[in-house]
């Protein structure tokens, strides 16, 4: 017999979870749509992303879960800690691009990738030589609030969630959507070539799609360390890689395509692991990722197929 | 300038007997420098256990030698085909596992009769009435490949539609779920625990046990194993077919390479390397738990062979030891000096810091490292060859046509009826109509010309021919067969090749090699008989380069001073010139030339065009796509114009030229009515 009030209480959690792998899958997507590359280094500028928040809320002396704000001082106190985590992976982002991709632009092939692969595993041992191996208690202020719904919870956390990521994603929709470089990219990501003919600034929209993926990234961050209270420089790989499935689910290049594969993701899992088992969360979301690719490459809402023309 | 042309007449062409001194033909015996050099690090490895007589050294030499293993595995599939793939430590989770489940206490299913036969052949046992597995390890090596190669098959198949990033992405997958499926059952794995007790190997009554020693050597034997099969493989048909599908897949398949066949061949043998390393890697280690094979693992053999070099046999092995060692000797004595240093100078973070630890950091460096500055790795795949002498270098210019054609052979089959008839042919890409209805018919020993403005469905009709698009509607019919939708590796064997408007070679490969690939189809060395390389093989391969020296000694000195040169260093007009051998090569009954002549100057294009000339005078029926007129007019009997996916008009070049659609479709409604 299946408790249907446990059930939604894990829809609730998969749509905490979605928002974020959303908000990370949304980086791969930028990426991809402009380069035709597959970031790994997004993997870890996420994980940096919840070291800045972290050392953020730590910088306005809170520390570990007891120390609760309200009011104006939270709302500050967030929009501190999401301002340095945004902008701080965002330049991370841009500087990764800058340094150790952009000399690699247009060379065909898979180059591109296993460079990411490498600054990847830059990043990744740099934190680890940086803050150490052990997982580090994430600040959170947020006060403990509950809302009861048919048997199930809401936290103050999870309705916070859901309105960042809403606020942020509508943000990006409207900037792709009714902004000069908004339109560039979107001009850049139909055809490179042509765009440039028309005068767009490739090497700026490249940034700005860097820049905005990565500080996208760096919400996601702060979400996964205020959700889960911790963060460590191993979390970068498993929640890279289920917001990569989201990306490719949604149809990569898409935006709209990483909010829903986000959401759905994030369902998966939370749902998987209650009626399945949590050990095989994983193997559910890679042969998703398998099958998508094999079968409906281009996703749920992608044009460009990642098969050979 | 064709006053000066005609000067230059009556060509040079270096008999075939200069040819036979080319480096190109030597490419298959191994020069005695290269063969002492092989025999002295031979040398050197084998006295290596009782030199050092440290076991600590020599174990961890034994385990680089492992990782040596996995990354000539890698390059076969990542190096010569290719195939980035991001989950290679899967196959030797697979290999490991095999090994370490059927050598161990692991299963112990109730002992029947049914496992009596097993018992009389030594592989299971009965110990207090429950089997015991202990199959030996000798039968594992072999069986653990097979079962790893069954696997890369099989993670190899849904792939093969894939383009680079998403290949590794599927194989990443793969990778990630083989370890968790490993973790999550523990009946045969023992789970995250790890299988314990896996038996050491026996030969001849001794046993292995812990000692290093012995695993060193069977390492060693099985890295020098795969290195000369990686290396035999290479310079064969099966590795230049792997390399053409690195290349440029689409020309491969047009050069009759079977695309499935060959990537699952390279994810096979690439898979079963790390299987057998994996039976000894865990034989020596006597445990296997699944966190030996994530995607660490995989990146670091990734990085072995990215440093190495990627494609080159003796740098793979070399970046792998350099990492391995580097790990295991070099940063751990790095760290005493560092903490000696440290307590001298009385430092806290000095005495107790452990560069060990910062390997993957090292590791992360030198991918980017590599990628940003030395793509190619250490020792590159390619090595460079001498400049041209100046004289080497000018070139003759040949009016008249190919001489020594006679070479080219098998061209004067006869058909009844038309060679290719295409009938009604009609391709869509979505709404687009490419070509609708199209029908066209050459004639045994024709030469047709395809011309129409710009989109109007010349190459798209190539490409239906050719199998490369697939047609909607209609039939294609070669020497009375029908073609229609078969691959572009069955179109090239039944007669027909191509060249390609944009060319299509293999960049990085020589004119030798690219040559070579044209004769794909018509040769027949397998993956097995390139390993063993019995004499039959031998000479098909020496009679292919000799016969690759004869088509391009038709182009006079343009190419054969170049035969071992990358075609990418070529000039436009050479590339040219090369694809046409390469699909001269591959024994063609009709050739499709695509825009053969764009990009040449005059003096260039008169040559080539008296050259295509002399081929259908020896028998050989070509489709031409031209768009210069001259061109058509001198070579074509019959024009066939194509204006938006349609045939307008067909005929001699004479009446064609007079057409009112023609002129119509190329100059504008208001000139036809002039």
């Amino acid at each position: 017999m299946v408790d249907y009030t446990v059930l939604l209480q894990q829809v609730i959690n998969g749509v905490s979870l979605g928002a974020m792998y959303a908000l990370l899958a949304i980086g791969f997507t930028l990426v991809y749509g402009i380069l035709e590359l597959i970031n790994f280094a997004h993997f870890n500028v996420f994980m940096i992303g919840s070291f800045f928040g972290m050392w953020a809320l730590e910088a306005l002396g809170l520390s570990g879960q007891s120390q609760v704000l309200t009011g104006l001082a939270l709302a500050g106190a967030l929009a501190f800690a999401f301002a340095i985590a945004m902008l701080g992976s965002g330049v991370l982002g841009v500087a990764i691009e800058r340094i150790a991709l952009r000399p690699l632009r247009g060379i065909p092939g898979t180059t591109g990738m296993i460079t990411t692969i490498g600054v990847s595993y830059i990043l990744f041992n740099v934190i680890l030589l940086a803050a150490g191996a052990d997982a580090k208690n994430f600040p959170n202020p947020l006060p403990t609030r509950r809302w009861q719904v048919a048997g199930a919870v809401i936290d103050l956390r999870e309705v916070l969630i859901w309105g960042i990521a809403l606020v942020l994603m509508v943000g990006l929709q409207l900037f792709v959507s009714r902004t000069r470089l908004g339109k560039a990219m979107r001009a850049t990501a139909q055809d490179a070539e042509a765009a440039r003919m028309m005068g767009v600034d490739v090497d700026r929209v490249v940034v700005a799609a860097f820049f905005l993926g990565s500080a996208l990234a760096g919400a996601a961050a702060l979400i996964f360390g205020l959700y889960y209270n911790y963060t460590s420089f191993l979390i970068g790989y498993t929640a890279g890689l289920r917001a990569f499935t989201a990306a490719v689910l949604g149809g990569i290049g898409s935006v709209t395509g990483a909010m829903v594969g986000g959401l759905i993701i994030g369902l998966i899992e939370t749902l998987g692991g209650q009626l399945i088992a949590v050990r095989w969360t994983d193997v559910i979301i890679f042969s998703i990722l398998v099958l998508v690719l094999v079968f409906v490459p281009s996703g749920l809402f992608g044009r460009a197929a990642p098969t050979k023309s | 300038m064709s006053e000066q042309v005609e000067e230059k007449a009556g060509g040079v062409v270096p008999p075939a007997t200069h040819a036979r001194a080319l480096p190109a033909l030597r490419g298959l015996a191994t020069p005695p420098m290269r063969a002492a050099g092989i025999a002295l690090v031979l040398l050197a490895a084998v006295l290596f256990p009782p030199l050092i007589h440290n076991d600590g050294d020599i174990d961890a030499m034994a385990n680089a030698l492992s990782f040596a293993a996995l990354a000539l595995g890698l390059n076969i599939v990542v190096g010569f085909a290719g195939l980035l793939d991001l989950g290679y430590a899967a196959f030797f989770a697979i290999g490991a596992y095999a090994y370490g489940a059927l050598a161990s206490w692991q299963l112990h299913p109730a002992w029947s009769g049914f496992w009596q036969p097993f018992a009389w052949l030594g592989l299971v046992a009965q110990v207090n009435g429950s089997v015991h597995f202990q199959v030996s390890f000798w039968l594992m090596l072999p069986i653990a490949a097979a079962i790893a190669a069954t696997f890369g098959i099989l993670f190899g198949a849904p792939t093969l539609r894939l383009k680079g990033d998403y290949l590794a992405i599927v194989t990443l997958g793969f990778g990630e779920i083989v370890p968790i499926v490993a973790r999550n059952w523990p009946t045969v794995t023992n789970g995250a625990q790890g299988l314990n007790g896996v038996l050491p190997p026996q030969l001849f009554g001794y046993d292995f046990g812990v000692s290093a020693t012995p695993y060193y050597y069977v390492g060693l034997a099985l890295v020098a194993f795969l290195m000369f099969a990686s290396q035999r493989l290479k310079v064969s048909r099966v590795g230049r077919a792997w390399m053409a599908i690195r290349e440029d897949e689409i020309a491969a398949a047009a050069m009759g390479v079977n695309r499935v066949r060959y990537k699952l061949l390279a994810f096979a043998i690439g898979a079963a390397f790390a299987g057998a390393t994996g039976t000894l890697y865990v034989a020596k280690l006597q445990t296997a738990t699944p966190e030996m094979f994530m995607f660490p693992v995989s990146v670091m053999i990734l990085v072995m062979v990215v440093f190495g070099g990627m494609g080159n046999v003796w740098g793979v092995v070399v970046g792998a030891l350099i990492l391995q060692l580097l790990q295991s000797w070099f940063l751990q004595d790095l760290s005493g000096w560092v903490n000696a240093f440290g307590r001298l100078v009385d430092i806290g973070w000095l005495q107790h810091v452990q560069l060990v630890s910062s390997i993957e950091l090292i590791f992360g460096i030198i991918l980017v490292v590599m990628m940003l500055y030395r793509r190619e790795g250490l020792i590159p795949a390619t090595r460079r060859v001498a400049a041209l002498s100046l004289e080497q270098q000018s070139a003759a210019v040949a009016r008249g046509g190919f001489a020594g054609l006679e070479s080219l052979g098998g061209v004067d089959e006869r058909c009844a009826g038309p060679l290719l008839d295409i009938d009604n042919l009609t391709v869509r890409f979505g709404g687009l109509v490419a070509l609708r209805g199209v029908s066209l018919a050459v004639p045994a020993y024709g030469v047709v010309a395809v011309i129409g403005p710009n989109g109007s469905g010349k190459s798209t009709l190539f490409n239906a021919v050719t199998g490369l698009v697939r047609s909607d509607d209609g039939q294609i019919h070669f020497a009375g067969r029908q073609i229609t939708g078969r691959p572009p590796h069955v179109v090239l064997e039944r007669g027909i090749a191509r060249t390609f408007q944009n060319i299509r070679l293999f960049p990085n490969l020589t004119v030798m090699e690219n040559v070579l690939i044209g004769m794909h189809a018509r040769l027949h060395t397998g993956a097995l008989g390139a390993l063993v390389r019995l004499p039959p093989t031998a000479r098909e391969e020496r009679a292919a380069r000799e016969r690759a020296i004869e088509i391009l000694a038709v182009f006079g000195n343009r190419l054969l001073p170049r035969v071992d040169h990358v075609v990418s260093s070529l000039s436009y007009a050479n590339r040219r010139r090369v694809e046409i051998a390469r699909a001269l090569a591959s024994r063609p009954r009709l050739l499709l030339l695509d825009e053969p002549t764009a990009g040449m100057n005059p003096a260039e294009t008169l040559e080539l065009a008296d050259q295509i000339k002399s081929l259908a005078r020896r028998g050989l029926s070509i489709v031409l796509i031209e768009h210069k007129l001259d061109v058509v007019v001198n070579l074509a009997e019959t024009v066939v114009v194509l204006d938006h996916g349609e045939k307008i008009a067909e005929g001699s070049p004479a009446a064609v030229r007079q057409d009112p659609e023609v002129i119509r479709a190329y100059l504008g409604r208001s000139a036809a009515v002039l």
